[in-house]
């Protein structure tokens, strides 16, 4: 097998006190990357399997997230109940969603039993035994998401926002579509888990205590035999984009908001993410000061970066009172677009210690480091350490930032919103 | 290697602190014994209204001061207000303890300036606002009002619209000066810290506060259990919420009924789950455990199709009377166990992890539990530990509310 230690050191070197990264990949394509973390007894996991929204069927929005419940009912010789006592027997805390791209299975638990843990993953999905009896109430329990999601107007907005700006099916909502969820069959679903559960482009990340060797060597055992088809691509259709109001009674008007930036593994994206800890880092940052704090116009107010591989945007969200949306709004695009002015070398500074700061927090934690290493091989096809990481955050210069914002100022931004008037965008100036 | 310090400055103000060399970050509070609870209903909301007005400036410090400072030393912070207590907490690294504590020390003093005041009370009725969107916040607060009645757990911790439009600078003030001081708070620390510099840091900008005396009223509930559904026909889904008394924060019984809540109500693999979610009749089924100062509830918690309002609310009734008549078996309180000790160890790891149980026990009952002491008492829990606290409370009667479109 290939294997790529992506350190100097040796990899029984587990006793040393600095950490340690490991990438693995096994001959069906499963990647295994890791991040030996000393003096913790803890190990995080975060498992990705390439079947998420945007690739669900085109007649079948909703389908990977309906397998992600159906397939915790039962899996190898283990049903249901069996299942789920095994897991809470080795003290595993879990968690299993659809995301746009991937399935994502996430455990936490103590570094001794995760050995033991990994073979009953491997048996959720290489062998789920998606009993006939399960289907009705995986499938009852989606339509009941979507009507939960009438009832949290915020929620709603965070689903119509992406809808309506990331080329289709990227945008596709995770929580599917009703008809097609209505019309979907056990068969149909089973046949789309024989398609799309492969080990191609998965990735099994681990953070914590283990000993590499020995970890390897289970997840040889465990995942080593699976087998499936090379994975289902999305390629894009451009998205509606544009201004798009709902008509509802709530007691605060909902604005979402969303523009292109550039994805995660572009070399000018930590500019990005400098930019956008400058709009919304912290409490000192420009849109919680300026339209919350010297102005009160809101409670929430924030705006973050989310990328996939090809494509990324900033989204951005404030809830307020109708009478005071559209001056929010207005102040909120001023924001935005005094970003193409630049930043100052006082934000550049609180940026990067903040930056810095979270990267240092972040290596106290299993499962963030399981989770960001994930990350990092989804979007680069390799992992960074906490090291690289403090560098890259150090290497960054205010020129550097400013030049990016003066070349891409804020334009062309998709806005949703929901409430009981509609919202006008003022023309740039 | 985590270990226990503990100190108290010349005015009384106690300092406790859980060192742990191998910590990367620390992480500093003050938590102050004042919650929803000690507010009278004329200044309904005065608590939550306060935690916002601490970041609005000192004698020294603006407003802007106060945010941005945190932001240069890469501060991860933040407050919370319950029913019980207010806390102002930030995560550093070591290198910034000092400032930190500065900052959070000189916001313990606030300016309360009238024009922030008047400026703020807006982003509380937008506060207020977002939770009328939220119908599990709604219900919550329409269910601790009809369980607790006159008793102050009955207070909301936002306040109402009106409640907060009417209160005035002067009130605000009053109820600052009676009860953030040293005797009614606490200094706690978690993470990477020296005992000897934090109390010398904690002397400089902490020493010269009053000490003030106030003592928290206990009346006990009178508690007359009954039902009222709240119809709202633009909701979709229907939400049951039921309450009935548990033991408290002082009562030993406590780690049992924690066990009980897990066993009962946890997401995944607990009575509830398998008997309403896994079944598909409900999106969500809850039990929880809420040890309050002195007195305590348990709450369960449903949400499901209109149609279903009243099977979903049979079943989740009866499996608690399951565990009364049928009894717990001891595997399911052995996993439970488990769960629960791995999430100890796990929380232990990340000093934020232990800082708000290391503060909230110390304001509670002046008391320190390891992490290791938590693990023996929690292996020491037996099945008829469990079933003793179950048939004590009997989860009947029960105060139950429910939200949803349907007249029922």
């Amino acid at each position: 097998m290939p294997e790529a230690p992506q350190t100097s050191a040796s990899p029984s070197a587990v006793t040393t006190d600095k950490p340690q990264q490991f990438l693995h990949t096994l001959a069906n394509g499963l990647t295994l990357v890791a991040e030996y973390i000393p003096g913790v007894r803890s190990a995080a996991m975060t498992f990705l399997v390439p079947a998420g929204a945007a690739n669900d069927p085109s007649d079948a929005s909703g389908a990977a997230s309906i397998l992600s419940d159906w397939l915790l009912r039962g899996a190898g010789n283990r049903d249901s109940r069996a299942l789920s006592a095994c897991l809470d027997s080795l003290g595993v805390q879990r968690g299993s969603n659809a995301e746009a791209i991937f399935s994502r299975f996430s455990a936490s638990l103590l570094g001794k039993n995760l050995l033991e843990v990994l073979p009953i993953y491997a048996d959720i999905v290489q062998r789920p035994m998606l009993p006939d009896d399960g289907f009705g109430p995986a499938k009852d329990l989606a339509l009941q998401q979507l009507d939960a999601i009438e009832d949290e107007p915020a929620h709603k907005l965070s689903i119509l926002i992406r809808q309506r700006h990331y080329d289709y099916p990227f945008g596709r909502p995770t929580t599917g579509d009703r008809e097609q969820i209505e019309a979907l069959t056990a068969e149909k679903l089973r046949e789309d888990f024989r398609r799309r559960f492969t080990p191609r482009g998965a990735i099994l990340s681990i953070a914590g205590a283990f000993e590499w060797k020995a970890l390897r060597a289970a997840v040889e055992a465990s995942f080593g035999p699976w087998k499936a088809p090379a994975p289902v691509s999305a390629s894009g259709n451009p998205a509606p984009r544009g201004t798009h109001h709902v008509t509802q009674a709530t007691n605060q008007v909902q604005i979402g908001l969303a523009y292109d930036c550039v994805p995660d593994a572009h070399p000018d994206s930590i500019l990005v993410h400098t930019a956008s800890s400058v709009l919304s880092g912290g409490m000192g940052a420009r849109l919680f000061s300026e339209v919350r704090e010297k102005q009160g116009l809101c409670y929430s107010i924030h705006a973050g970066y989310h990328s996939f591989k090809e494509r990324a945007a900033i989204f951005g969200y404030a809830g307020t009172a109708p009478e005071r949306a559209q001056r929010t709004l207005d102040s909120f695009l001023i924001e935005l677009r005094r970003m193409a002015k630049g930043i100052t070398q006082e934000e550049l500074n609180r940026s990067q210690i903040m930056m810095k700061s979270r990267v240092i927090m972040q290596g106290e934690s299993s499962s963030a480091r399981a989770g960001s290493i994930a990350s990092d091989f989804y979007h680069r096809g390799r992992t960074r350490t906490l090291d690289e990481l403090r560098a890259l955050i150090e290497s960054i210069t205010l020129d550097r930032v400013n030049n990016y914002l003066a070349a891409n100022p804020i334009k062309n931004i998709t806005l949703v919103t929901i409430g009981p008037s509609e919202l006008t965008v003022a023309r740039d100036p | 290697m985590l270990t226990f310090h503990q100190a108290q400055l010349p005015n009384g103000l106690d300092i406790i602190a859980e060192t742990n060399p191998a910590a990367q970050s620390v992480a500093i509070a003050f938590m102050v014994k004042a919650g929803a609870r000690d507010e009278s209903p004329e200044v309904s909301g005065v608590s939550h209204f306060l935690e916002h007005m601490m970041f609005k400036g000192t004698a020294k410090r603006s407003s802007e001061d106060v945010n941005r400072q945190f932001d240069e030393m890469g501060a991860k912070n933040n407050a919370f207000t319950s029913n019980e207590v207010t806390c102002y907490w930030a995560q550093v690294l070591p290198e910034f303890t000092e400032p930190a504590l500065d900052l959070l020390a000189d916001m313990m003093r606030p300016a309360l300036r009238t024009a922030d005041f008047d400026m703020e009370k807006k982003v509380i009725l937008e506060e207020i606002a977002l939770y009328l969107d939220r119908p599990s916040h709604t219900l919550f607060e329409a269910l601790m009002a009809d369980h607790f009645e006159k008793h102050p757990m009955a207070n909301s911790v936002l306040g109402t619209k009106d409640s907060v439009s009417a209160l005035a600078r002067d009130q605000m003030k009053t109820y600052f000066d009676g009860r953030y001081g040293p005797g009614n708070m606490v200094l706690a620390v978690a993470g990477k810290a020296d005992i000897a510099e934090l109390t010398a840091l904690a002397q400089k900008y902490c020493g010269h506060w009053p000490h003030v005396n106030v003592q928290r009223a206990y009346p006990a509930p009178v508690l007359q259990p009954k039902r009222r559904h709240i119809r709202d026909e633009k909701l979709k889904r229907h939400y049951i919420a039921g309450l009935c008394p548990g033991p408290s924060a002082q009562d030993d019984d406590r780690y049992a009924a924690m066990v009980l809540s897990d066993v009962l109500g946890d997401h995944e693999g607990s009575r509830l789950y398998w008997a309403l979610v896994e079944t598909g009749l409900a999106d969500e089924a809850d039990f929880s455990f809420f040890p309050h100062d002195q007195t305590g509830s348990f709450m369960v918690y449903a949400s499901c199709d209109p149609e279903r309002a009243q099977q979903v609310e049979g079943i989740l009734l009866e499996e608690l009377q399951k565990v009364v008549k049928d009894g717990l078996k001891d595997d399911e309180v052995e996993r439970s166990k488990i769960k629960i000790a791995t999430s100890t160890v796990l929380q232990g790891e990340q000093p934020m992890g232990r800082m708000r149980g290391l503060a909230s026990r110390w304001i509670y009952n002046r008391e320190y539990r390891s992490l290791e002491q938590d693990l023996e008492i929690l292996e020491s829990i037996t099945t008829r530990d469990l079933q003793n606290v179950a048939n004590k409370t009997s989860f009947a009667p029960m105060t139950i509310t429910t939200l949803g479109p349907s007249a029922l």
